[in-house]
């Protein structure tokens, strides 16, 4: 014991591309069962069981992990395992599941363990090509265990970033590898359910920062933002060479939210329509006053033209990617096959609204916190932070057929 | 609060599982009713500590704390050996 390393460890960017593939996979989750339900490993093809290292020590009643592993193993669990096809072995940072993965080659079992765990799958970032023409180039860039999407517009040798998530290198390095001078980073709104990493890549950069004012407000405390940014307004045009991005305001989700139309082709419309959802309207705590605000601004955007690309910030599954791995779909498409959408194409105003307020999921306590840390109002320490975004988001409106999963 | 406690098992440092493996070898060396103070600086060792005494048939826990030491958070977690 102590040298616990298996020759097959799982990077969690092998994790990622197994995934994108929709590859079969069968997960053996160590952790404790509340720490499971919160932060499950998801995926297409993902199945398996959560059994926590503890209770396969007591099961198997030995001193050493491994051999309790296998002692449990055999006990518990030879039903429950497939005999051939890979076992990852998962935990909360990939020190346990490679004892557990150790026990299971033992066996002769096809075993691998995840490198880092889930808070390294939770801090794993992907980047996906939207368009990558001479002139421009929109990339997206994902947090595939969150389900959180920012955007990278690169134009004439400049980056302009939305949304960016919390860690800075997967926009420092797009950056670096293109020579590309980050020149401007655009929040769509307030974030409620991750820490933006909007101001901190300013920071590093250089490049300006700019917000909605009306998300410069803790929309719970009332108290204004802390710190120096730019304002965003509804109409607003930014001119790169030929290209141009406009400003929509697009109040609901939060009042300060807006949608972000690149050459009038592509729609980065930030929380408000999703692929398979739209946003929920009562994250600032304010559901009645928002929810007539929201159908509104769902309206507007409806109102594009067809062929227009929806560009979320946010997807709940997997499947909502499409055969270019990209979270992405024309308003043609969503307003045909997002069941929110098809609702807010038959029903008037008010029984819209009120579909809205019967389709809000749980409130999620961390949200608030989380909105003053974007508001620039606290600051946690990294172990904190990593607390307050544990789990996957849920930013959108539950879905009838997944209401009862909704945590 | 001063929880009295037996022996104490400096689990600083460990990874886990380490730090409830080694608590579950020490808690048998301890006679019944006796308490063994574990101190660890792995925060996920709150939740497993937890798990583990409720499945567990001989021990329970009696109380967790977590300090600040160094600008760094010690968890600490007082398990008494009850069969």
């Amino acid at each position: 014991m102590g040298q616990a390393i298996t020759e097959t460890q799982w990077s969690t960017e092998q994790l990622s591309s197994h995934l994108r593939r929709r590859h079969p996979l069968f997960v053996l989750d160590v952790r404790a069962r509340e720490e499971f339900k919160r932060f499950p490993l998801e995926g297409p093809g993902v199945t398996g069981i959560n059994f926590p290292y503890f209770e396969m020590l007591e099961s198997g009643g030995l001193d050493d992990m491994v051999d309790s592993v296998v002692a449990c193993v055999q006990r518990d669990l030879v039903q429950q395992l497939p005999q051939s096809a890979p076992i990852l072995a998962v935990c909360a940072k990939g020190s346990t599941s490679e004892f557990v993965a150790q026990g299971l080659l033992r066996l002769g079992y096809e075993a691998t363990t995840l490198e880092g765990g889930m808070q390294a799958w939770g801090n794993h970032y992907d980047t996906q090509t939207v368009e990558d023409s001479r002139d421009l180039g929109i990339f997206q860039i994902s947090r595939p265990a969150r389900g959180c999407l920012s955007y990278v517009i690169v134009v004439d040798g400049n980056a302009i970033v939305v949304d960016p998530l919390r860690h800075l290198h997967p926009y420092l390095e797009l950056a670096r590898a293109r020579s590309l001078k980050v020149s401007a980073i655009i929040d769509t709104h307030s974030h409620a359910d991750h820490i933006s990493g909007g101001r901190a890549l300013a920071g590093e950069t250089g490049a300006s920062y700019h917000l909605h004012p009306y998300d410069a407000i803790h929309p719970m405390d009332m108290v204004p933002a802390s710190f120096a940014y730019e304002q965003l307004r509804d109409g607003q045009v930014f001119e790169f060479g030929k290209h141009q991005l406009r400003v929509l305001h697009t109040p609901g989700h939060t009042l300060g939210l807006v949608a972000l139309l690149v050459d009038e082709k592509y729609l980065l419309s930030g929380d408000s329509i999703f692929i398979h959802s739209i946003a929920r309207p009562d994250l600032g705590g304010q559901a009645e006053a928002w929810a007539p605000l929201h159908t509104r601004s769902l309206r507007k955007l409806l109102a594009l033209p067809e062929p227009t690309i929806v560009l979320p910030g946010h997807f709940s599954t997997f499947e909502e990617r499409d055969e270019q791995g990209v979270f992405q779909a024309s308003l043609a498409k969503l307003k045909r096959d997002n069941e929110s959408l098809v609702r807010l194409q038959r029903l008037g105003d008010a029984d819209f609204v009120q579909f809205l307020m019967e389709s809000l999921p749980q409130f999620i306590p961390e949200y608030v916190e989380i909105k003053r840390v974007n508001t620039g109002l606290a600051s946690p320490a990294e172990d904190d932070a990593a607390t307050l975004e544990l789990g996957k988001n849920v930013c959108g409106l539950a879905q009838a057929s997944a209401q009862g999963e909704v945590r | 609060m001063s929880i009295a406690f037996d022996k104490v098992l400096d689990a600083r440092g460990m990874n886990c599982p380490m730090p409830l493996v080694n608590a579950r070898k020490e808690i048998s060396k301890l006679d019944l009713g006796q308490v063994l103070k574990v101190m660890a600086t792995d925060r996920g060792s709150v939740a497993d500590f937890q798990g583990w005494t409720k499945v567990a048939k001989n021990v329970e826990l009696v109380a967790q704390e977590t300090e600040a030491a160094d600008g760094a958070s010690l968890y600490v977690h007082y398990i008494r050996r009850t069969a």
